[in-house]
């Protein structure tokens, strides 16, 4: 890795991402997970947060097929388990098409500049 | 002109300072030519629009005191139209930053200024070689969101739809023939119009056969990405009363949030639906009340989404309904994926020339109602709408 991967939100998920952690935040006010990285928590409005592990897992809840003149491939929108409320996207590590609703875990790979996410199947 | 209410205080809620319904009027639309290549600058395009506008209102440049536009780092601000057209001292401007979601945010602004009596009359215009200098249909997202998307891919308006209309298959059984149908439909309307980029017809075959550009949208999901301007005269309804043209009175406007990667909607549910209470409402109508709908229509999936949302049809049924015709006529300019693509004032053009009764072949016989409609707040999380009625 080489410089400052995302903004000054962003910046310590990035880089929690690139050893490997996956992490959300936790409003220190309500208890309220959030993702993206930002300041505020939107349900009470305290700026104190921490940073919490949580597990990488989710269900499809969306794909789009990218064709000429965008990258090919496919792209998949997850539903976090561990915050309803937040969508995380990245590519597709299974060996079929997605299904709707299907369980997920992340793989974690690399552009060489930043971590990237990938989503495989998981059962149970 | 009836008075401006008083205001109501209810602890700290300020309701109503006035009633905008119906206080201000569109007394003038302006078109450049829609083409692939104007040949000319953007600057130049705003300027002919405006000036085309005005000269259907039967009004000069020393009669406007007020500019609007909205763009996104696309076009020319008011601050140089103005003095470009003689016009040096406006005593109100807007350069409102957006693409197709606040295209009627800002016209609706500019009804709150000549209704404040800030402006008398304003001209609203959008400006883009969104074809031949800005690729439209490459757009990238503004914004942080953008850091969790690129890496993938995730760069340009239609992958997102993509995403959003695949959701909404796989929750509702909405079908690619479903989508089909907008475009096929919508094709029909353009045949009709001599203004319109795309006018040969086209069957579902044809669409089906389309290249895929992101699944599962095809070509013929996607507007067009088209150079050309458009302009809008606003001016009190009294005054319109006394213009050349048919006044088209704005009956209603809102706008508001929408859809956020902050929040994580549910991408079947666009912003409309928040807002369409809070529209119908001020004009005291409801979607039965619609003689014609101008929904935005960047892609075909967005018409399907603002049919349910707007209320035409339940939640989950706007792929069965779009293709079975019901419901008020949609987009009958041919819209954005066939007449061309000015970000959304051209839906509001065509609502005037429908209210004038003076849409040709393609007019709705006795359409006195319309909805006229901005990108229902994906991607960018607002969004916008006008009912507009003949006066």
């Amino acid at each position: 890795m080489s410089g400052t991967v995302g903004d000054r939100d962003s910046a310590q998920w990035w880089e929690r991402l690139a050893r490997g952690e996956f992490v959300v935040q936790e409003c220190d006010g309500c208890g309220g997970r959030r993702f993206p990285a930002r300041a505020f928590c939107a349900g009470c409005r305290a700026e104190a947060w921490h940073w919490v592990r949580v597990d990488p897992v989710g269900r499809v809840e969306t794909w789009t097929i990218g064709h000429r003149p965008f990258p090919e491939g496919t792209v998949v929108r997850i539903r976090l388990a561990a915050v309803p409320d937040a969508t995380v996207f990245g590519g597709w590590a299974g060996e079929r098409a997605p299904e709707y609703g299907q369980r997920v875990a992340a793989v974690l790979t690399t552009d060489g500049s930043r971590p990237l996410l990938r989503w495989r199947p998981r059962s149970g | 002109m009836t008075g401006a209410g008083r205001v109501v205080t209810v602890g700290l809620v300020a309701k109503r300072l006035f009633t905008l319904a119906d206080r201000v009027a569109v007394a003038g639309v302006g078109y450049t030519p829609f083409t692939k290549n104007s040949g000319v600058s953007t600057l130049t395009l705003a300027c002919r629009a405006v000036l085309d506008a005005l000269g259907d209102a039967g009004l000069g440049i020393d009669d406007v005191d007020g500019l609007a536009t909205h763009r996104v780092g696309d076009s020319v601000p008011p601050s140089l139209v103005g003095p470009a057209l003689g016009l040096d001292e406006p005593s109100w401007y807007l350069d409102q930053f957006g693409g197709g979601s606040v295209s009627h945010a800002m016209v609706a602004q500019a009804a709150l200024a000549v209704a404040s009596g800030v402006a008398e009359t304003v001209v609203c215009y959008r400006a883009i070689n969104a074809r031949s200098e800005f690729r439209m249909g490459r757009a990238a997202n503004p914004g942080p969101e953008a850091q969790y998307q690129t890496p993938y891919g995730l760069t340009a308006p239609v992958q997102h739809f993509a995403l959003n209309a695949r959701a909404h298959m796989l929750k509702y059984g909405t079908t690619e023939e479903h989508l089909g149908a907008i475009a096929v439909g919508q094709r029909a309307h353009a045949v009709k119009n001599p203004r319109a980029l795309m006018r040969e017809p086209i069957t579902l075959a044809d669409y089906l056969a389309g290249r895929w550009i992101a699944e599962p949208l095809r070509l013929l999901d996607c507007c067009l990405e088209t150079d050309g301007a458009c302009a809008l005269v606003l001016t009190t309804t009294e005054r319109a009363r006394s213009l050349r043209r048919t006044p088209v009175l704005v009956s209603a406007a809102a706008w508001g949030g929408g859809q956020s990667f902050l929040s994580g909607a549910d991408p079947t549910v666009s912003a409309a639906a928040a807002l369409a209470p809070r529209l119908y409402g001020q004009a005291g109508l409801g979607p039965g009340d619609i003689d014609v709908a101008l929904l935005y229509d960047c892609f075909t999936y967005s018409v399907l989404v603002q049919l349910e949302d707007y209320g035409f049809c339940a939640k989950g049924e706007g792929g069965p309904f779009a293709a079975s015709g019901e419901g008020p006529p949609v987009n009958t300019h041919g819209g954005f994926l066939s007449e061309g693509y000015v970000h959304g004032l051209n839906h509001i053009a065509e609502a005037v020339s429908q209210l004038r009764w003076e849409a040709g072949e393609r007019q709705v016989p006795g359409a006195e109602t319309a909805l006229s409609t901005s990108q229902p707040g994906y991607i960018l999380p607002a969004t916008s709408a006008l009912i507009l009625r003949r006066g």
